[in-house]
Order: structure tokens, then sequence, then C-alpha cells
């Protein structure tokens, strides 16, 4: 969607309702109709350009079918909701995208399909490419997968219906991070079955505050400060002793 | 003017000479429709409803493919090979793996020719399952009972991706061939589930062509319509199913062997009618050999290594001889995809220097402005069907 923002699904006449003697009754039910059938009535508008295309097409014939979610796939960009972006984007194609994405009526959402779609996947530094579709559009869901599954599209399209009913109830919804662009750690964090115990319970003892081996944490000197002289040690023991 | 008067429209026509008082109506078709198998842009000129010059515009999806193959190692070339013909991934495959294999001269052993041969026949199916259900679906409309095919094709062609699914893990983009063999053998089950597939498409097969040739209205949009003569098929370089729809006897599974095909006889479906429905006809002929083919192979699949080289290790494994250059072409789906291989590229020869691909559906898009000229626009799509271009692959 393009403004997170509940108050844009108010339709102009919903103010005379409003103001009309009794008429906040009859709004409030038909507002739950009305967050109800927007959320189970989506209309897919196929951005379809590679691979994901035919594995979208899929999703929309006998075994996955889309359709049972209440979706219609229509090729205008007037009549429909839903984005789906299914396959590489090309510097050509990016204008058409974006003009086909604003002559979509509000309100409307944008599924990113596929690796491609997503960061532009291994053509992502090739001169002709757009590194994924969200540098053009807003994107709300995205499916990985090279190419994702047909199930993987209803389950998409099933997490696209819990955002917009948050939406709806004006709820305040975090914004999904696009997968491609998830910053990992150079080590491996606590519990990670590649790296060893012992780096494993360094880093979390250095969580606790703590030194190596659980004692007290310090700053690690340099080897020749660090280590003492050996004539002195031993002289130092032997006054002692 | 008669809409089937072709001989007086001149596909070559200059619009600089037409008269302005012919006030011609310029009409984009694509790159965002249904119909057009992709993003490809069709530009026609109209005088009414009648095509007097139609002109294509691709490169929607360009994905710089052969930039991209000089920068990796032929062991990482097998998976962008997968994507650039989408519908049929693995002859893809094989068509790299074969060039590089004559390029090196390494032996294929016989049970991975005929794994080979087994796949690639699969594939042609869901291509050609995948294509009818498409073309019938831009003839009739979602509405008009189009779709109820496209369900049925669709439906026919799971069992197929189950079972290379079964065999290499992943329903689209197998990355399943190697130089010298095949990566993933046979697993248990895997003949009777190919089988049983074929059982099962031979048994409804008849049904989907009855649907199609006993319905008038299919008869009367594919009859005559976008007609491509015997000599412009051979000057354009059409290759595969739309060369055999126009007359040409040519078939590289039988011509030029490649796989297991020396071992086995392929009748080749040809057809004089050369138009939409001649296309339409060679396809269906080629599904009922492909299932023909299948089953005479999965019972006889030899014994023994699937892959005469080490496995894959490390990216930089296979080296090629530098400066040696070599044209290899095998036959897939939509026709003769051809590599052009130069050997010696970066990493010390482990990358190609160049690698020039030959898509069989950039040759056939260039038959659109000879075939259009005349039809009205509903024909557009059912002539752009039957040619059964794959943009991925024409653009690359």
């Amino acid at each position: 969607m393009a403004i997170d923002d509940g108050r844009s699904f108010e339709h102009p006449l919903y103010h005379y309702w409003e103001n009309s003697p009794g008429g906040g009754i009859g709004l409030t039910s038909l507002d739950r109709l009305l967050m109800h059938s927007a959320r189970h009535s989506l209309w897919f508008f196929p951005m379809a350009t590679s691979c994901c295309a035919i594995e979208f097409m899929t999703a929309a014939a006998s075994r996955v079918d889309l359709d049972q979610a209440g979706t219609i796939i229509r090729p205008t960009p007037r009549h429909c909701d839903v984005m789906v972006v299914a396959g590489t984007i090309t510097v050509k194609m990016a204008p058409r995208v974006k003009k086909l994405w604003d002559q979509m009526p509000e309100p409307k959402w944008a599924i990113a399909m596929g690796s491609c779609a997503i960061c532009g996947d291994f053509y992502r530094d090739i001169y002709s490419v757009v590194p994924g579709v969200d540098v053009i559009i807003p994107v709300d869901v995205y499916i990985p997968g090279c190419p994702p599954n047909a199930d993987q599209v209803m389950v998409g399209l099933q997490r696209l219906q819990d955002k917009i009913k948050l939406q709806l109830e004006g709820k305040f919804v975090e914004r999904e991070l696009r997968p491609g662009t998830m910053i990992y750690p150079k080590i491996g964090t606590h519990g990670d079955a590649r790296q060893s115990a012992e780096v494993a319970q360094a880093q979390l003892d250095g969580a606790r505050g703590l030194g190596v081996g659980g004692k007290e944490h310090r700053v690690p000197r340099p080897a020749a400060v660090q280590a003492p002289p050996e004539a002195d040690a031993t002289s130092d023991s032997g006054e002692q002793s | 003017m008669n809409l089937r008067q072709r001989d007086r429209i001149n596909p070559h026509l200059d619009l600089d000479t037409v008269d302005a008082a012919a006030d011609l109506m310029a009409l984009n078709m694509g790159p965002q429709h249904p119909s057009t198998h992709g993003v490809l842009r069709i530009k026609l000129f109209l005088d009414g409803e009648v095509i007097i010059k139609a002109v294509p515009y691709p490169g929607y999806l360009h994905r710089g493919v052969e930039k991209l193959c000089e920068r990796l190692t032929c062991v990482q070339l097998t998976p962008i090979f997968d994507k650039h013909d989408y519908v049929a991934p693995m002859t893809n495959e094989q068509a790299l793996n074969i060039a590089l294999e004559r390029m090196l001269g390494v032996e294929v052993p016989r049970r991975a020719r005929y794994m080979r041969t087994i796949l690639a026949e699969l594939q042609r199916l869901a291509s050609h399952l995948l294509w009818l259900g498409t073309f019938t679906l831009d003839i009739g409309g979602t509405i008009g009972g189009g779709a109820s095919l496209m369900m049925y094709t669709f439906r026919e062609r799971e069992p197929i991706l189950d079972v290379f699914e079964m065999l290499t893990g992943a329903r689209f983009h197998y990355n399943t061939h190697q130089v010298g063999g095949n990566r993933h053998d046979i697993p248990d089950g895997w003949a009777a589930a190919v089988k049983t597939c074929m059982d099962q498409l031979a048994a409804r097969m008849p049904e989907y062509e009855e649907q199609c040739v006993t319905n008038s209205v299919f008869l009367m949009r594919t009859k005559g319509i976008g007609v491509i003569e015997t000599p412009l098929a051979l000057e354009l370089g059409l290759t595969g199913p739309n060369l055999r729809a126009s007359g040409v006897d040519l078939d590289l599974r039988r011509d030029a062997p490649f796989h297991a095909y020396d071992e086995i006889k392929v009748n080749v479906a040809v057809s004089n009618g050369c138009d939409t429905h001649a296309r339409f006809e060679v396809r269906i002929a080629e599904m009922y050999e492909s299932i023909r083919i299948v089953r005479e192979l999965i019972d006889n699949v030899p014994e023994g290594p699937i892959c005469s080289l080490k496995p894959v290790r490390t990216v930089n494994q296979i080296k090629l001889p530098e400066g040696k250059q070599m044209y290899t072409a095998i036959e897939t789906p939509r026709g003769e995809l051809g590599t052009w291989l130069i050997g010696g590229g970066a990493e010390k020869g482990a990358c190609p220097y160049r690698l020039k691909i030959r898509p069989p559906s950039l040759h056939a898009m260039a038959a659109l402005p000879y075939a259009l000229v005349g039809h009205t626009v509903s024909d557009v799509v059912a002539v752009l069907g039957s040619l059964d271009p794959i943009m991925g692959e024409v653009d690359r």
C-alpha cells in the first residue's frame, strides 16, 4: 500500500453518513463488512515478465488454485488491487511498471515474487537490470525463491491478507524487510551450528560483560606488555620464598 | 479491402510513402499484454481492423546473459542457462553441457545419455502442454472457454514436474547436468512414476486434441491464418515445429543425433499447411511421438556410471582450451538451440571467452511482420501463440 494509514480507506460518503442521526450504528457494521470483503476479494494484476510468471500461472491453475481465496487475475491495472511483480525487471521495462502501478486505484498493494524481483538475483550487477523492484514501487510482501513454488504464492497471499486486516483496523504494520538486504554478521552468532563451542562460549561471555573463561572482562593488552620478563618473575618468587 | 488478400500487401512497406489520406492508426500491443507470452511489444499499423504493417520491438527482458557468461566459469553456467528459456530449462542445460563436452572431447556414459533423452522428451511434453494451454487461452479467452483446456493441460503438466522434482529436487531450474554426465541418479520408483504419468497423458491427449479440432471456431481462427511459406521460412531461419509446419523435413534429433537418438527411431511430424493450424498439428503429433519415445526408453536404461568425470568440487575445475571455437546445436521444444563457444577466457581459461546463443524463438519472431499483415487485430494472438516464442530466449 502506498500510504500505511488506515484512513485512506475512507469513502467520501462516510462523512455524510456519520453526521446523519443514527448513522454511526449502521456504519460500524458496514465497516466490518467492507474490511472482510476487501481482504477476501483481492484482484491480481500480473506484472509477469519471466520464469516466475510460469509458476504464477501454475498457482492460478488447477492444483493450487488461487481463486479459492477470492482472487481474480485481471490483466488491466485499473481493475486491480494487488500488483504481483513476477520476474526480472529491466531498465527498459521499469518505466512501464511504474506507469502501470500509478494507474492502479488506491488502495493498492504490491507483491515481489522471486529473487529477481526482490533483489535482481545474479543479474543484479548487469547493466540492464533493476536490482529489485522496490527501487520503483513500494513492496508489501516478498516471496523468495527462484522461482517460488506455487504453494508459496498462496502463503504470500495469506501474509498479505493478514497485513491488510491490520491496516484496515488502523493498527501499525511494520514494514517487511527485503530478504536480500538483511545484514548477516561476519562471525557466527551464538548457537550457530557451524562454529566451535569455544567461540560460542567466548561470545556468550563477551555478551555478559565477562572475560574469557567466565572471568572478569579485561581489555587485552599487547603481548610484549602482557608477558612479564621471566627474570623478574623468578626473582620475585625467589624473594618471597 | 478483402481481409484475406495477402498478396496485395507488402510487409516491407515504407510508411513514409503511404498517402496521408489513408489515415493509418498506430496501435501498440504490449509490452504488458497477457497474450504476448511475456514482454513483447508489437507496433501495429491498422487500416480499420486490418493490419498493414507490424513491427515487433523485443528487448524488454534483456538480462545480459551472454555478457554474464564471460564472467562465470563453465561449472557456474548451467543455472544461468536454466533461466533463458524458462519453459524448457532441461533442454537448455543439455545444450550448454553438450557444447562443453564436445569442445573438451569428453565422452558421456551410455546411462547418462539415455537419461538425458528421457528428460529431454519429458521436457518437450511439459513445454508443449504449456503451449497448448496458453494457445487455446489466447484464442478462446478466459470467459470464452479457452481457460478450461488450460486448466486441463496444467493438470497434466504437474505430474511431469513432479517426476523432475523426484529426480532433481526442483520443480523448475533443475541444475541436473554437468560436463561428462548427470548429477542425480535415478531414484527408486522413478521409472514407475514416469510410466504412470505417461499412461495418464496418453489416455487424455486424444480428448484434448478433440476439444480443439472439433471446434468450428477454433478451426476458423487457425486455418489459413499466419501463413509462412517454405522459402520464407528457410530464409528467416525458422527451426523446430515452426519449420516443419512449413513443409521442411528437418529435425536435429534424427539428422544430427546428440543424446541416445542415434540408437532409436524418431518419427518426424511434417505438415504442408504452413499456417497456424499446421503448427498446431505438428506440435500435437510431436507430443504423441514424445510419449512413445519415453515409453520405449524408460525400461531400457542401461546400468553403469552417470558421469565420466569427477564430481564437481570447485568452480575452476574445468578449463577450456584457448582459442578453440565450436558451434553446437541441439533440438529443443522450440527448435535449434545453438551455442557458439570460444575457449580461453578469464580465470585462466575456466570461463568462456565468448558464448553466443542462437535462440530459436528470436528467429520465430522474425516471421511476425510477414505472418501478420492482412489479418485482423484478433489474429495477432493466434499467430503469436502458434509461433511459441519465449521472450527470455529472444532478449537473453
